[in-house]
């Protein structure tokens, strides 16, 4: 690979230029000026810090070589997430869709033409969010219903999406669709690229139990779609849609496992606020967890390490999440405990602000995305459990004993 | 230090210990140790030995911690670097090949008043078999003969029949100037240096035991049947082996990350924190993978003959070894605490 910064790939050169332009750009108090505010404010305060991300050339390091900020190695990447978890920089949740699953999988699998179509429009800030699961297509991602139906050269489509993370501000949507329903369920998927501005299509806020709206549903009546918005053959869609779950290759929980790790000192503070640092049961507790962040850590680290060496695994992914999110689970519970009745009290949250924001209520309920989202805990277990323990497979038929 | 090099060690570490068999007796493996350069595994090439520093000590503890060799290969190892650390290279040769030196591996509570050293050192393991033991008190570290007036020792047998554990009364125990090994805030530092070295030693032990059980519960769960099929194939066993496997891989990496975090200054306070971090979530690792081994062994692993007890018993007494087990979370968070 090439690379188009002056610290010619070394890493650690890169680490030091890194910190000293987030130490001069990370907004200053920007976790005050996100709390208790509208999506509105949410919304301009992320556009904000993704224009300066992707000016310096840090939004798009995995991008290849000939895109601005691109062509930088996994373990260079793998430095500009250490140092944004570091300088505790607002997570980028809101471009997050389009950089890593729309920009990875366009360049993997999609056309010229949809390459010059879609990859400088996410550099200028277009969302994108990505519509797989269904009311009925969960953890079972292969049994997905929408139905595309080929008509000359648009595609009609027809259901529903759900739980699609910040699909209300999304200009596209990365849209797993059914064509075909007569053979095995993954033979009959395609993939699309779908303009949220397409009639028929209406995008519905979730409430959640946390109070924010963060995922959406989006109904689908008589929407067409291009044929050249389609990624991949028809029928493709599957193995397209894999490529796009693989695209953070580890990067994320990388970034999320630092962050865990700097706000341990946000539990120390919860014990001196509530006057309970000298509890004995408490630093109990607390000395527990410490070193099992270290360990969440040391995995995601070592499985990126893996990664840059190609001696990766299969389940070795599975592991780093299911350690982080088991974790993190008692990082917000620890959190939560500590904060006692007083957390009960509803306090205004902050948007962006990480999975450990010192709301603890708040904090623990948000720990949820991890052990549901992308694969359950008990998806992970499986994986584990048959790809690295050699454990037999679930048998294909059922009939209750 | 060379991976390549230090993985070909263990590797060879590996299969000499499998040849001997499980938890083998301390008389078929400690003559193994003498005789293949073992010990000298951590000594600095300029001292004649591998230079493989605490990671290569900590490949070797691994395999012991496996097999459950009942060779008291820990104790030897923190006898010799406190020999290296003191620049006795005479003694490093003869500590390595012949001599045998012991040291307790609980934090042992003596006094030193008027040159005499008093009181009492338990968990030090094979003395029967030892010339001298390696004791840290006040700020003395010192070697003291076994032999010597005012010292007496009793074995104290341990459920965990892999180890020989010995309890050391001592009473107005004269020291030899000629085996004082330092003094001061020198004495000091090496005791430290020590303390972090037997954490990431029983860390290592307790990585090496918890992976070699689990593998080998996983694979009596493929073989063994009931209901017509393996139990492997019950979701709720598969389960409880892949959280298994999460947390033993995360001991692993621990150890791995919290060895390179202490860098060579051994007896710093970053060093001292990486060894209790590795200690704590390794043994505690270990202990929970016994815990469930002995379950999901069914009846057979309540019995004498099988290897379940024996990771068990040993996974017990570990998380008791170091410091003791319910000092290293209090440590763990005193240290963060104690940042404003
Ligand atoms: C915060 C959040 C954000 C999300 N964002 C998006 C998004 O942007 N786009 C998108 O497409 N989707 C998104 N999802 C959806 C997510 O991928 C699904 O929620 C997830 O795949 C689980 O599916 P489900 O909710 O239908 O649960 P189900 O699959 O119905 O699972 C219910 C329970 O059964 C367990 N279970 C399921 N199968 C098995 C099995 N084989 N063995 C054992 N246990 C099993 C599960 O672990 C879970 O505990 C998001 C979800 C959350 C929580």
């Amino acid at each position: 690979m090439t690379h188009t910064t002056t610290t010619g790939g070394n890493p650690e050169a890169l680490r030091a230029e890194v910190r000293a332009w987030l130490q001069q750009n990370v907004p200053p108090g920007w976790r005050a000026a996100q709390t208790g505010t509208g999506q509105d404010m949410f919304v301009r305060s992320q556009r904000d810090w993704f224009t300066k991300l992707v000016k310096a050339g840090y939004a798009t390091p995995h991008w290849s070589a000939e895109w601005p900020g691109g062509g930088r190695s996994l373990a260079e990447q793998k430095v500009i997430y250490e140092e944004v978890a570091r300088a505790d920089a607002p997570r980028l949740i809101l471009f997050f869709v389009a950089l890593y699953h729309a920009a990875c999988t366009v360049m993997e699998w999609g056309s010229e033409a949809q390459k010059r179509q879609h990859l400088p429009g996410i550099l200028e800030g277009r969302v994108w969010c990505q519509g797989f699961s269904e009311p009925n297509a969960g953890s079972d991602l292969a049994s997905v219903r929408t139905r595309a139906e080929r008509r000359g050269d648009v595609y009609v489509i027809n259901g529903q999406k759900t739980w699609s993370t910040l699909a209300q501000f999304a200009d596209r949507c990365l849209l797993l669709v059914r064509t075909d329903g007569s053979g095995a369920p993954q033979a009959g998927l395609t993939y699309l690229l779908l303009d949220m501005k397409t009639k028929g299509v209406t995008v519905r806020p979730i409430a959640q139990i946390t109070g924010d709206d963060e995922f959406s549903e989006i109904f689908f009546d008589d929407v067409e779609v291009p044929l050249s918005d389609r990624v991949g053959e028809e029928g493709q869609g599957w193995a397209v849609a894999q490529s796009t779950l693989a695209s953070e290759r580890g990067l994320t929980l990388v970034e999320l496992t630092q962050r865990m790790r700097y706000s341990l000192p946000r539990i120390a503070a919860i014990m001196r606020e509530r006057g309970v640092a000298d509890d004995p049961a408490l630093r109990r507790e607390l000395g527990r967890l410490i070193p099992k962040v270290d360990a969440a850590c040391a995995l995601a680290d070592r499985y990126l390490l893996k990664r840059i060496e190609g001696t990766e695994a299969a389940g070795d992914a599975s592991i780093v999440k299911l350690a982080y999110a088991r974790t993190l689970r008692e990082f917000t519970l620890l959190g939560q405990r500590i904060a006692g009745l007083q957390g009960q009290y509803r306090e205004d949250f902050i948007r962006g602000g990480g999975m450990e924001t010192g709301n603890w209520p708040f904090d623990f309920m948000n720990s949820y995305n991890w052990s549901i989202a992308g694969g359950s805990d008990e998806i992970q277990r499986n994986i584990i459990a048959e790809r690295l323990l050699g454990m037999p497979r679930e048998p294909k038929n059922w009939v209750l004993a | 230090m060379s991976t390549a090099e230090l993985i070909q060690l263990r590797d060879s570490a590996r299969q000499v210990l499998g040849e001997a068999g499980l938890a083998a007796s301390e008389s078929k493996t400690w003559p193994l140790v003498l005789e293949l350069g073992w010990l000298l595994v951590a000594v600095p090439e300029e001292l004649g030995g591998l230079g493989q520093g605490l990671a290569g000590a900590c490949a070797f503890h691994e395999e012991f911690g496996r097999s459950l060799a009942a060779a008291p290969y820990l104790p030897a190892m923190l006898a010799i670097d406190a020999a290296c650390a003191a620049g006795k290279a005479d003694w490093v040769e003869r500590f390595a090949t012949r001599d045998f030196v012991t040291a307790p591996l609980a934090d042992p509570a003596l006094t030193l008043s008027d040159g005499k050293l008093g009181g009492t050192a338990s968990a030090v393991p094979s003395a029967d078999l030892a010339g001298h033991v390696l004791l840290c008190a006040d700020d003395c570290v010192a070697l003291v003969s076994l032999k010597q007036a005012g010292v007496e020792w009793r074995e104290r047998p341990t459920w965990d029949a892999t180890r020989r554990l010995f309890d050391l009364r001592l009473s107005g125990v004269e020291l030899d100037p000629g085996l004082v090994l330092a003094r001061g805030e020198a004495a000091r530092a090496l005791a430290r240096r020590l303390a972090a070295q037997r954490d990431f030693a029983l860390a290592a032990d307790a990585v090496g035991g918890a992976a070699a059980l689990l593998d080998s519960t996983v694979e009596y769960l493929r073989t063994r049947r009931q209901f017509g099929r393996p139990l492997a194939l019950f979701q709720a066993l598969k389960h409880r082996c892949a959280d298994l496997k999460a947390q033993v891989a995360g001991a692993e990496a621990l150890l791995a990350e919290t060895l390179s975090r202490a860098g060579d200054d051994l007896a710093s306070p970053a060093a001292e924190r990486a060894g209790q971090a590795a200690k704590l979530q390794a043994c505690a690792v270990y202990a929970r993978v016994a815990e469930e081994a002995l379950q999901l062994h069914g009846g057979i692993g309540m019995t004498a003959e099988h290897l379940c007890h024996l990771y068990l018993k040993r996974a017990l007494l570990n998380e008791h070894l170091g410091r003791g087990g319910n000092r290293y979370d209090l440590d763990l968070a005193e240290a963060l605490m104690a940042v404003p």
